[in-house]
């Protein structure tokens, strides 16, 4: 039996970290998701638009540039799922909600910031994606991705 | 303008499936696109290896004898020859002039070359006790002569080597797992070759000593440092002790007698190397 | 200075353009930051490592773009854009760029 296992050592290797990826790996998502779902509720009420707005003269106390990003890291598992789904094609799913969290994550860090400055409004709201990391410039494969969200945070006069 | 903050339910940007069902769905696929290749290869290999003619087999067997130094040993090689016709001589194998050349190798092993050439290795010769039993590894070879498995090896190999890299890139985890379960699929069909070339032996050992003796002698005695058997699940040959046991239930089948061993020779041992190793 | 990625500054007034300003760097980690990732890389979440690394780059680049503006005469950059582009293995450009005006 000893000498099953060292004969197939890389095997063994892979298969755990695949079976480690995706417990970890889902457990990341699902705490991210959480967190994320809740925070979006706390800023609902701050309004962020992708078109300028029009003021009203006197309004307007001060306009500031607001960012926010996220990296999100691939795990293992995801990553065998990508390259198998190279293989069939169709929705690569374990992308999906890599993305789908960093942009979200991003947009929810910039209208912390726009909240932390006092400002009543965001607009022109702009998002940005990139591959980031050692894979990025692989064809086939992508390491982490990275989300920008960005827009003009509008802060009101007092009345 | 007015601004009513709304909350979205559930997350239509991911698609619903369970990663694990998805998962298996393509490992499924993978599974069956393997299997695909590998009948697709037995069976293209198994058509072409009936059409390939004799002399392009010599022309490959001279290619593979480069790899391995043969020793000069005129008499020895003849005397080697000499077993060989006596065994093949009652047989329906094609028309192969066997040519036995000895390697200086340490290795207790015999290896059937495209062409009919047979290459022993002086580890062998150093092991067998009698005639019987080398007459059954040499018979084992020009089993794999009889079913041209040294040809059909060949072709699996190469065209499994060149379905993986166009499938699945050069370097990735899963080109690497799949070659590695190829190559388990591969081991099985080489395992059955195997012991279809020890019943062909046994066959030519009664034809030629009209009785079986020491034809499992040679596979017992490799029990001793074969290891566990696990290890021989993915291995090219059977584990010994399995083919000893093949072997002693094909002779209760088959009521091949058992007879006196013929002693070896002197000279079958192998020359004295000049220089002390 | 002011700035602002809207065609003009929310209730002032643009007296004056300048044309474009950028700015840009290009960062990569050092190998314990890339070790920590790759670690990651197996088994998910975020690189707050990288998400750090990139958001100071950023600051980086839109500061050098400020200045730009600064050197022209001007009080605000409108209408800001970025852009992320990996160029090599382990290093990424931030780039940032705008329209350099003087507001009231």
């Amino acid at each position: 039996m000893a000498d099953l296992i060292l004969q197939s050592l890389d095997l063994i290797i892979f298969l755990s970290l695949v079976i480690l990826g995706y417990i970890s790996g889902s457990m990341a998502e699902k705490k991210h998701y959480r967190s994320i779902i809740q925070r979006e509720k706390e800023l609902l009420k701050l309004p962020v638009l992708t078109a300028e707005g029009s003021f009203r003269a006197g309004l307007v106390k001060e306009s500031v540039l607001v960012t926010g990003s996220a990296v999100i890291s691939i795990d293992y598992f995801k990553r065998l799922m990508a390259v198998l789904r190279n293989l069939f094609g169709g929705r690569v799913k374990a992308y999906e909600s890599l993305l789908d969290r960093a942009r979200r994550e991003a947009i929810l860090r910039m209208k912390a910031e726009a909240k932390s400055r006092g400002a009543a409004i965001v607009v022109n709201m702009r998002l940005e994606t990139a591959a980031i990391g050692k894979n990025a410039d692989r064809k086939r494969q992508l390491g982490s991705v990275e989300a920008v969200a960005y827009g003009t945070a509008v802060i009101y006069n007092p009345r | 303008m007015k601004f009513s903050a709304k909350e979205l339910e559930g997350n239509l940007n991911v698609s619903p499936t369970h990663p694990l069902l998805d998962f298996s769905w393509m490992l499924g696929g993978l599974i069956a696109i393997i299997a695909l290749i590998y009948l697709l290869l037995a069976v293209g290999t198994d058509l072409v290896v009936e059409q390939i003619p004799i002399k392009a087999e010599v022309w490959l067997g001279e290619r593979g004898l480069a790899e391995f130094p043969a020793e000069a040993d005129a008499e020895l090689q003849q005397r080697l020859e000499r077993l060989l016709e006596e065994l093949a001589a009652d047989s329906d194998l094609p028309e192969y002039k066997f040519r036995a050349y000895l390697s200086s190798r340490e290795e207790v092993n015999a290896l059937a070359l495209p062409g009919g050439n047979i290459l022993v290795f002086a580890g062998l010769l150093d092991v067998v006790e009698s005639e019987n039993e080398l007459a059954m590894v040499l018979g084992h070879e020009l089993g794999h002569f009889a079913q041209r498995d040294h040809l059909r090896g060949l072709g699996r190999g190469l065209g499994l080597s060149v379905a993986a890299a166009l499938l699945f890139g050069e370097d990735s985890a899963i080109s690497n797992l799949v070659s590695r379960s190829l190559l388990t699929f591969q081991s099985s069909y080489s395992q059955q070759q195997e012991e279809a070339a020890d019943a062909y032996g046994l066959q030519l050992l009664a034809a030629r000593y009209g009785h079986v003796a020491g034809a499992e002698d040679f596979f017992a005695r490799s029990v001793a440092t074969a290891g566990s058997r696990a290890t021989y699940l993915f291995a090219s040959h059977p584990h010994p002790a399995e083919r000893v046991i093949r072997l002693k239930q094909l002779i209760a089948a088959k009521k091949y007698p058992l007879g006196k061993l013929e002693p070896l020779a002197d000279h079958f041992t192998r020359p004295a190397t000049p220089s002390a190793d | 200075m002011i700035l602002t990625n809207v065609n003009s500054v929310p209730g002032k007034k643009i007296v004056e353009h300048f044309g474009i300003v950028q700015g840009s760097t290009v960062r990569a980690k050092h190998v314990g930051r890339d070790f920590m990732a790759g670690l990651k890389n197996l088994i998910g979440g975020e690189l707050k490592g990288y998400t750090e690394l990139l958001q100071e780059s950023r600051e980086e680049a839109t500061n050098r773009m400020a200045e730009q503006a600064e050197q022209m005469g001007a009080n605000a950059v409108v209408n800001i854009r970025y852009a992320t582009s990996s160029v090599a293995q382990g290093a990424a450009e931030l780039f940032a760029y705008g329209t350099a005006v003087r507001v009231e």
